[in-house]
């Protein structure tokens, strides 16, 4: 007897339809699984054998051969537990009636035939919505983040034998679909996070955070050790627009395929905010591996990537962030396949001015030589330095500011401008691909800067007397646009260029030592 | 250039010691090169070893090349047998016996004053150096110093800045610059001033050579300005031959808690250095005309006037100002920019303003 089970597997971010397919002929005992699957899928036997067994139906001694179709595509994972279960129940017709082949069927199965959660839930649910397939039947425990996917019906089981319950009409209740939820419902509820309002002084990196994020430029931050450079990396998500639905579910894809999803709440309503640390593999940052999952750059999609210790990070490892940073995405090439992951993300990064840090510090001296520092410095290559727009100093506050009266501006008070800088651009951008200041192309800033006389005067002669570097031109142009965006202004004015100036403290000569 | 010459070119080559090659010039005639090298005069002052390797390497055709390839390339070679070679150096008790230049000689007659300090200057020693330097060079002085980094390096450029001139006496030959970050700014003093060492191009800058050439900084100045120096400090061999010298010694006092600061104010309060507080005291010093300052001819609107009034109290950082003035981040950014750009200003590190 021969029977067919649909399932799905992942490549990348998306979902695409496996086919389980069961057949049960005589002879010898045996039980084969081909179609190209890895190792915890060839085990998923002995777990299938087990599971089935242990919720009270046969097994019988047979020759089992299940195909997973198209036998080309590499099978990773025990989501296809569920399917070959079903597929075997179907074949040896404990299951009656077909109408378990209009369903998707993911899951792992424990030995007791409970069903535990899987990885991509939700980029299989997107990929199946896709193809037209309008039935699901998945694990309890990732019920959560189905709850977004509208114009399907999905059950969640927790045990095998209420699915196999549900297909023979065994229930003493009847088996409800999962309700749908709404995305703005979710997005309330969001939780507390650090506030600009407490941090003290640093007026200056505020305000370079706040047109960061109103534009989506890179932001370098540079200062002593202690000077609250990671504090206010970390308060910078909080200033972000909030994400729209699409964008959350770009997210949460990639953070379901890599199974960092929080399944309690099942979908992603904050940006994320990743922070990988200096000693990190290449491969972490970017993704791919034996078991392909998205890296750092990817699950910090739509949000910041703050690299502390800048310097720190391997050379080649701050290299592999060019093309991301240019193009949005990041193909990992392997051996057996090449995969796209989206890592469009606002870089963030902070670095001492010297090895000991203390270089220009106001209370304390500096120990290291013209040549440490130089060091130190060029260990950031041109390149990467070209695609940060934003480079602004940050130095210790003194105590009598830590514990001065002063309110500071809350994240929602910032946050309320960037968002009306952010409406500005969409409403620019809206017949191009791109969607922020940062990422205009050349024609584009052709278009969309134009200069007053004005405001070349003052260009040329900062150029002259500061001594800025060539690239630096384009840099402060996008950066004024931004700041003509903040203050509603639609022309750049000789205010907006000169505070874009102030911005670009690395390309200045006075740091040289 | 004559044969005695070429043998001061050899020499230099090899490290032969002033003291020798002085000897060698007083006592012998020499005729051609190869003869006397080859001859038995040179074994009553040179030692065994410095003749053998002088012999291995010596090849005519080579010599000759080299001198003529550095010509070329704009190296002007004084000896002390030259009539060019400077007068302030010939009554030198160790002076040197040859001297590659690039640039122009002329700048060896003019007055000058050494600006040399510490390689790792504060905000204050570099704002001073920059300021004092630029309005010497403007009053018609040439600033002398060592391409080092920090103070020597700012010297140089703040004269350049204002178009002035400026000679840099290097450590090392001209094709091993050290600091090698300076190559560049070695390249435009030899344009626009003068470049100059006691070593042939190809020589490779050691430990004893920096020291070494702080005798020519001396010699060649009419006064020695410390800006910042630490006791440990290399300055403190310029100070020490230019007192040797006779050379005026000008000082700024510094902060006493500052360990850059110990050597200037140590000097000031043992009386060995003139105290100077502002340019002026050393161009009038030297009899010369302090140029009327500039007139500035920016009119500075409310805000910039609170900022330029809050930074003649001294240096401060962003928070400070933005506290103090009340004006908006965003105006303050774009009114320190323009301030800057007008050069009313200066950025230093770490956010911090000062006026310039």
């Amino acid at each position: 007897m021969l029977s067919k089970v649909s399932s799905f597997g992942l490549v990348g971010i998306d979902g695409f339809a496996v086919q389980v397919e069961t057949d049960i002929i005589g002879g010898l005992p045996r039980f084969d699984i081909v179609g190209l699957g890895d190792t915890a899928v060839k085990e998923a036997k002995d777990r299938v054998k087990s599971a089935i067994r242990n919720s009270g139906f046969d097994f019988p001694v047979k020759h089992y051969t299940i195909n997973l179709a198209p036998a080309d595509m590499k099978k990773e994972g025990p989501l296809y537990d569920l399917g070959i279960a079903i597929g075997i129940l179907a074949a040896t017709e404990q299951i009656v009636g077909s109408s378990y082949k209009d369903y998707i069927f993911l899951g792992e199965l424990s030995l007791d035939g409970t069903i535990k959660k899987v990885r991509g839930v939700l980029p299989i649910l997107i990929s199946a919505r896709k193809l037209g397939f309008k039935k699901v039947v998945l694990p309890y425990e990732n019920v959560e983040e189905a709850r977004f996917i509208s114009g399907m019906e999905i059950y969640a089981f927790s045990k095998l034998k209420n699915v196999v319950d549900f297909f023979n009409g065994n229930n003493m209740t009847p088996v409800k679909p999962i309700q749908p939820k709404n995305f703005e419902d979710v997005c309330k509820t969001s939780a507390n996070r650090l506030d600009f309002e407490n941090v003290k002084g640093q007026a200056a990196a505020k305000r370079a955070l706040e047109i960061a994020a109103a534009g989506g430029h890179n932001v370098l931050m540079i200062g002593p050790p202690g000077s609250g450079k990671s504090m206010l990396a970390k308060c910078f998500s909080g200033i972000l627009p909030d994400l729209t639905f699409e964008e959350a579910l770009e997210v949460t894809k990639i953070h379901s395929v890599a199974g960092e999803l929080d399944l309690s709440k099942g979908i992603i309503t904050e940006r994320p905010f990743r922070t990988p640390h200096h000693t990190a593999s290449t491969v972490s940052l970017t993704g791919g591996g034996n078991h392909s999952k998205p890296g750092e750059i990817s699950l910090a999609h739509n949000g910041v990537l703050f690299l502390d210790e800048f310097p720190e990070y391997s050379r080649s490892l701050i290299e592999t962030l060019r093309q991301p940073l240019e193009d949005g995405y990041i193909t990992v090439a392997r051996a057996n396949q090449t995969i796209t992951y989206p890592a469009s993300f606002t870089l963030v990064a902070s670095m001492n001015p010297c090895p000991c840090g203390n270089f220009g510090a106001k209370d304390r001296t500096c120990k290291c030589s013209p040549v440490q520092i130089r060091k130190y410095l060029s260990k950031i290559s041109g390149p990467i330095m070209d695609r940060i727009d934003i480079q602004v100093e940050v130095d210790n506050i003194s105590y009598k500011e830590l514990n001065g009266a002063e309110k500071e501006e809350s994240s929602a008070e910032i946050k309320k401008r960037v968002d009306k800088a952010r409406k500005v651009q969409l409403e620019r951008f809206k017949n191009s691909k791109n969607y922020s200041n940062a990422k205009m192309s050349v024609p584009q800033m052709k278009k969309f800067c134009p200069l007053s006389e004005e405001c070349q005067r003052l260009m040329e002669q900062a150029f002259t007397s500061l001594k800025l570097s060539a690239r630096a031109h384009d840099r402060i142009l996008k950066v004024a646009r931004t700041i003509a965006d903040l203050e509603g202004e639609e022309n750049i004015l000789p205010q907006h260029i000169a505070e874009a100036i102030s911005y670009r403290g690395l390309d200045r000569k006075y740091w040289n030592v | 250039m004559t044969e005695k010459e070429k043998f001061l070119v050899l020499m230099s080559r090899h490290e032969i010691s002033n003291k020798k090659q002085e000897e060698i010039i007083a006592k012998f005639e020499i005729k051609s090169v190869g003869d006397f090298l080859f001859g038995h005069d040179l074994e009553k002052i040179l030692s065994k070893d410095e003749i053998e390797k002088m012999r291995n390497a010596y090849d005519k055709a080579e010599l000759d090349g080299s001198i003529e390839n550095m010509q070329k390339s704009g190296i002007q070679i004084l000896t002390v047998l030259s009539e060019n070679y400077p007068q302030k150096l010939v009554d030198l008790p160790d002076r040197p016996l040859i001297l590659y230049c690039k640039g122009d000689l002329s700048l060896l007659e003019r007055k000058g004053v050494a600006v040399v300090g510490t390689r790792m200057p504060s905000n204050y020693g570099r704002l001073t150096t920059e300021k004092f330097s630029k309005r010497l060079a403007e009053s018609g002085l040439v600033i002398i110093s060592g391409l080092c980094y920090g103070i020597d390096e700012i010297a140089h450029r703040g004269a350049l800045d204002v178009s002035g001139k400026t000679i840099a006496v290097v450590g090392s030959g001209f094709n091993h610059i050290y600091p090698s970050t300076n190559t560049a700014l070695s390249k435009e003093i030899a344009e626009k001033g003068l470049l100059m060492s006691e070593y042939p191009p190809s020589f490779v800058a050691k430990k004893y050579t920096f020291p070494h050439r702080n005798r020519i900084v001396a010699g060649l100045s009419d006064g020695v300005l410390i800006p910042e120096a630490g006791f440990k400090s290399g300055t403190v061999h310029t100070k020490e031959f230019a007192l040797e010298y006779g050379k005026d010694m000008f000082a700024i006092p510094g902060n006493i808690n500052n360990p850059k600061s110990e050597l200037p104010n140590h000097l000031i309060k043992t009386a060995q250095a003139e105290c100077v507080t502002q340019p002026e005291d050393i161009i009038e010093f030297y009899g010369l005309q302090a140029e009327a300052k500039k007139n500035r001819a920016f009119s500075l609107n409310f805000d910039e006037q609170a900022i330029m009034k809050l930074l003649e109290n001294g240096e401060q950082d962003f928070d400070y100002l933005a506290k103090n003035t009340k004006i908006p981040v965003n105006i303050l950014n774009s009114c320190l920019t323009t301030l800057e750009i007008r050069g009313l200003i200066r950025k230093l590190p770490a956010q911090t303003y000062a006026l310039s």
